[in-house]
Parts: structure tokens; sequence; C-alpha cells
């Protein structure tokens, strides 16, 4: 056995078992988001808008949310889903195992679950920076409200919602490492289930942190560069 | 060609519109005075469906809607016949010069993407913006932003242009080339209705001048009924406080 404090060949092959486990990191990442924007965007409007009843549980939701741990809301959700799964299918006979399932469909939920929160605060604070004359003038030549939202307001908003937009999104990332707790092979799960056989934690750790550290710059570089181009219409020069 | 009748608008307690009546001939210009708090920009955002007034009517010849309970169609049919100049100018940020003018064209008029920017373009011409095309609000003074708002009004070839307090945001240096533009849309025969405090301009341009006092029309007549033979006293008092050179001697 290697007598240095670090087995680099270990330490390099594992770094590849990590990144085999990005694809599962991004998808989870990328559907979450997919479901999350739509619900916190629209969860965003009824706060704005006051829209009675829903706009209350809209804020009660990211009360919640925003006050447990992600790993609590991983466990209170991973079990409670089976269960009410269970009754589900017992009730309507359906032959299938709950613990089948795929612990992919329950990040999906948990954690487009927990960013929709994130982002109803995040799109609520871009929308209402964006002057209500805008609104008004779209209307005025004949746009309605939905082509307002889509060609005038969401433009602009999205504008201000993107530094915020890429903090969620990196925090999502990172948070997709505690898929390992629902056995989701990512690369937190995959890099430890490698340390295992030879109890090269210190080595399987140092891989994990890079790959996310990379992850991360990519992801923030590109909404970076998003920025830039979405906000040309701020800083053009005269 | 455009008749306004009894409209009544609240803002919870507080009553701003108590029944105005309005008609404008096709190819005029009305210009609304009164002092702040009178109800003329409410008057105009009613008309439009900015505000929903809670009693009135407005006829537009071929389309008579009810001000109150007009459905979503109506209200974008009177936008289709009406256009909007606002005093913060408005134009969408996020858009040139010339993609302000054509939205309206090509998203709510649903008109092909060449000929609403050859529209759009003859629109900036005519406001004396040829060289700003392709500029963003940003990047134009509040006076060229004001005259793109006017382009972009002048584009949809509306019925009737509306106009609110169009030059009240502008630095005082800038006010004389916006209302040379809205002079120039009226001689072409553009049908006009202009809240302002720009007496001069209701003046040289108006083909009628209404005075507004505390919800209610007061007194309406020609440029030389309101300012030589004004019949109110609210109309007077008005009067002396904003025209330049006129002292009230009955202190």
């Amino acid at each position: 056995m290697d007598t240095s404090l670090i087995n680099v060949p270990f330490l390099i092959d594992t770094f590849f078992v990590a990144l085999s486990g990005v694809p599962v990191a991004l998808l989870v990442t990328v559907v979450s988001l997919l479901i999350a924007v739509p619900i916190g965007f629209f969860l965003a409007l009824t706060r704005i808008n006051q829209i009675p009843v829903i706009n209350t549980i809209a804020k009660i939701y990211v009360s919640f949310v925003r006050g447990t741990p992600i790993i609590i809301q991983i466990f209170v959700l991973y079990s409670f889903i089976p269960l009410m799964l269970n009754g589900i299918f017992k009730k309507y006979n359906i032959e299938y195992s709950v613990y089948d399932i795929n612990p992919l469909w329950y990040a999906f939920i948990i954690f487009a679950f927990n960013t929709a929160a994130v982002l109803v605060e995040v799109f609520r604070s871009a929308l209402s920076t964006v002057d209500k004359g805008q609104l008004e003038a779209a209307q005025s030549v004949g746009l309605t409200n939905a082509q307002a939202y889509r060609r005038i307001i969401i433009p602009q908003a999205l504008v201000t919602a993107l530094p915020n937009l890429c903090t969620a999104t990196v925090n999502l990332i990172k948070a997709t490492s505690l898929g390992y707790a629902i056995s989701l092979y990512e690369i937190t799960l995959k890099a430890k289930v490698a340390a295992n056989v030879g109890y090269n934690y210190v080595e399987a750790y140092i891989d994990i942190f890079i790959v996310y550290l990379i992850l991360c710059i990519v992801v923030e570089q590109l909404f970076k560069w998003w920025e830039k181009r979405l906000s040309r219409y701020k800083y053009a020069n005269a | 060609m455009l008749e306004i009748t009894n409209v009544h608008k609240s803002f919870g307690k507080n009553e701003i519109l108590k029944g105005v009546d309005l008609t404008i001939e096709k190819g005029d210009v009305v210009v609304i005075l009164g002092p702040s708090g009178s109800g003329k920009t409410t008057l105009l955002r009613c008309i439009n469906f900015l505000e929903r007034a809670d009693q009135g009517t407005a006829n537009f010849g071929d389309l008579k809607v009810d001000l109150k309970g007009a459905s979503k169609k109506e209200v974008l049919d009177v936008r289709k016949k009406t256009a909007f100049v606002f005093q913060n100018y408005n134009l969408f940020n996020n858009k040139t010069a010339l993609e302000n003018v054509a939205e309206g064209l090509i998203i709510g008029r649903k008109m092909p993407k060449e000929e609403a920017y050859k529209i759009s373009r003859e629109a900036l011409d005519k406001v004396g913006l040829s060289d700003k095309y392709d500029f963003y609000p940003v990047q134009l003074s509040g006076g060229q932003q004001q005259r793109v708002g006017i382009a972009r009004a002048v584009a949809l070839n509306p019925d009737i242009i509306l106009f609110d307090e169009p030059t009240s945001a502008l630095d005082p240096e800038l006010v004389g080339e916006v209302l040379e533009t809205m002079k120039e849309i009226a001689r072409e025969g553009t049908t006009m209705l202009v809240v302002t405090h720009e007496m001069g301009f209701a003046k040289d341009v108006a083909k009628r001048v209404i005075f507004m006092d505390g919800g209610v029309v007061v007194e309406e007549g020609t440029p030389h009924d309101i300012f030589v033979t004004p019949k109110e006293e609210r109309t007077k008092r008005f009067l002396r406080r904003v025209l330049p050179g006129q002292y009230d001697y009955e202190i």
C-alpha cells in the first residue's frame, strides 16, 4: 500500500468516477429547475397581485421551505411519499412496489419543491423592479397582458433575477450531493462508494470537492455570459 | 368621432371624476387644463382602460363601450383605436427606438415585420430621429425619448392620440422639441386629446380648450373663449395663477 499521505493513482482514478456522476447531478438540477421555474414564477405573480388564498399558501410554503434544512426535507419527503403512494396503490389495486421507484424521481420532486420556494422570492423581487409604466405602455399599444409579460416585462425582470437565479442554480447543484441520502448515484455517492473499498476517503473527498468546484464555476460563467447578453440594453453606449 | 359621457371614478373614498362629458371631432386638437388633482390624467387613463371607470361610456362612432364593464376584447378594440403618450415616456427599456415603435404593430396588430419596420422608420423620421433607430432608451435624452413615444403612438395610426402631460417630466430646454413635434402631427390632422400645463401650446394649437376642476368640466370653448373671455370664476382664478405677467390685484 502506498505509504504517502495521498494515494495519487486512486485520486486520479476516482476523479473520473466522481466525474461520471455529473450527468445525474445535472439531470436532477435541470429537471428540478424546469419544474420549479414555472411554479416559482406563477406563485410570484400571485404574491405580487395579492391573489387571495394562493398568496397565503405561497407565503406559508416559502417560510416552510426556508425554515427547514434540505436534508430534513429530503428525509420527510422520502418517507412520506412512499407511504402516500402505498396507500394509493393499495386502494386502486396497483401491483407495484413503491420501493422499486428510482430515487431519481424522488430527487426531482424534492429539489423542485425546494427550489421553487427559493425562486418565488427571486422572481417576486425581480418583477417588482420593472416599472408599472412598462406594462401600461405595452397595454396601450395593444399587447395583451401575456404578450406584455413575455416580450417586455420578463426580459427586463430576468436581468435583475439572473444573479439570484445563478445562486439558486449553484446551490441546487451543490444540494444534489445530498442525494446520497436517498441512494442517488450522483457525484458524492459514486466517489464515496469507490473510497469504501480501500478507505481512501481523503482522496475521494478531494475529488468530489474539485468536481463540484469546476461544475459550479462553469455554470457561473454561463450565467455571467447570459446576463451580459440580456443586459446589453442597460449599458449601451450613447 | 369620440364621445365620452358621464365618467365617474373614485379611488377609495376620494372621488376624482364626478360625471365628465366630452366630445371630440375628427382632426380636432382638444387641450384639457386644470389644477393638479382635478382628474385630467384619470380621465385620459379611463378612456384607454389603464384605469377602470366606475361609470361612463365611450362612443368611437363604430364602437360603443361601457367604461366600467367592457370585456377584454372590447378593451383591446379600444386600444387599437387609441394611442397613449405618457408623462414618463414609458419606452420599453429592452427595445431599441425602432423596436419600440414597431412592437405594437407587429405584436398588437399582427403586421408583417417588414411593413411594420417601414412604418416605424417613417414615424421616427417624422419626429426627427432618423439617426436614432438602433438606440436604446438609455442612450436618448428625455426629449428624444418622448419623441420616440410620440412616434410609437403615431405609427399605430389611431383614431385619437391621448397625451398625458407629455412635457412635464422634461428639462425646460427639451420641452420645445417635443411641443414642436406635437404641433407638427397636429398640422397633419391627427386627432389629439392633450393634458398639459403648456399654455402656449393650448393657445396656438388647440381647437378647443377644456378647463377641469374638482372632477368636473367647469368651462370649455375656443382658446379665445377660455384665455381672453373666461366666464367662470374658477377658470379666471386658475389662469391668473398660471399665466405669467398677469397679477391678481385683488389681494
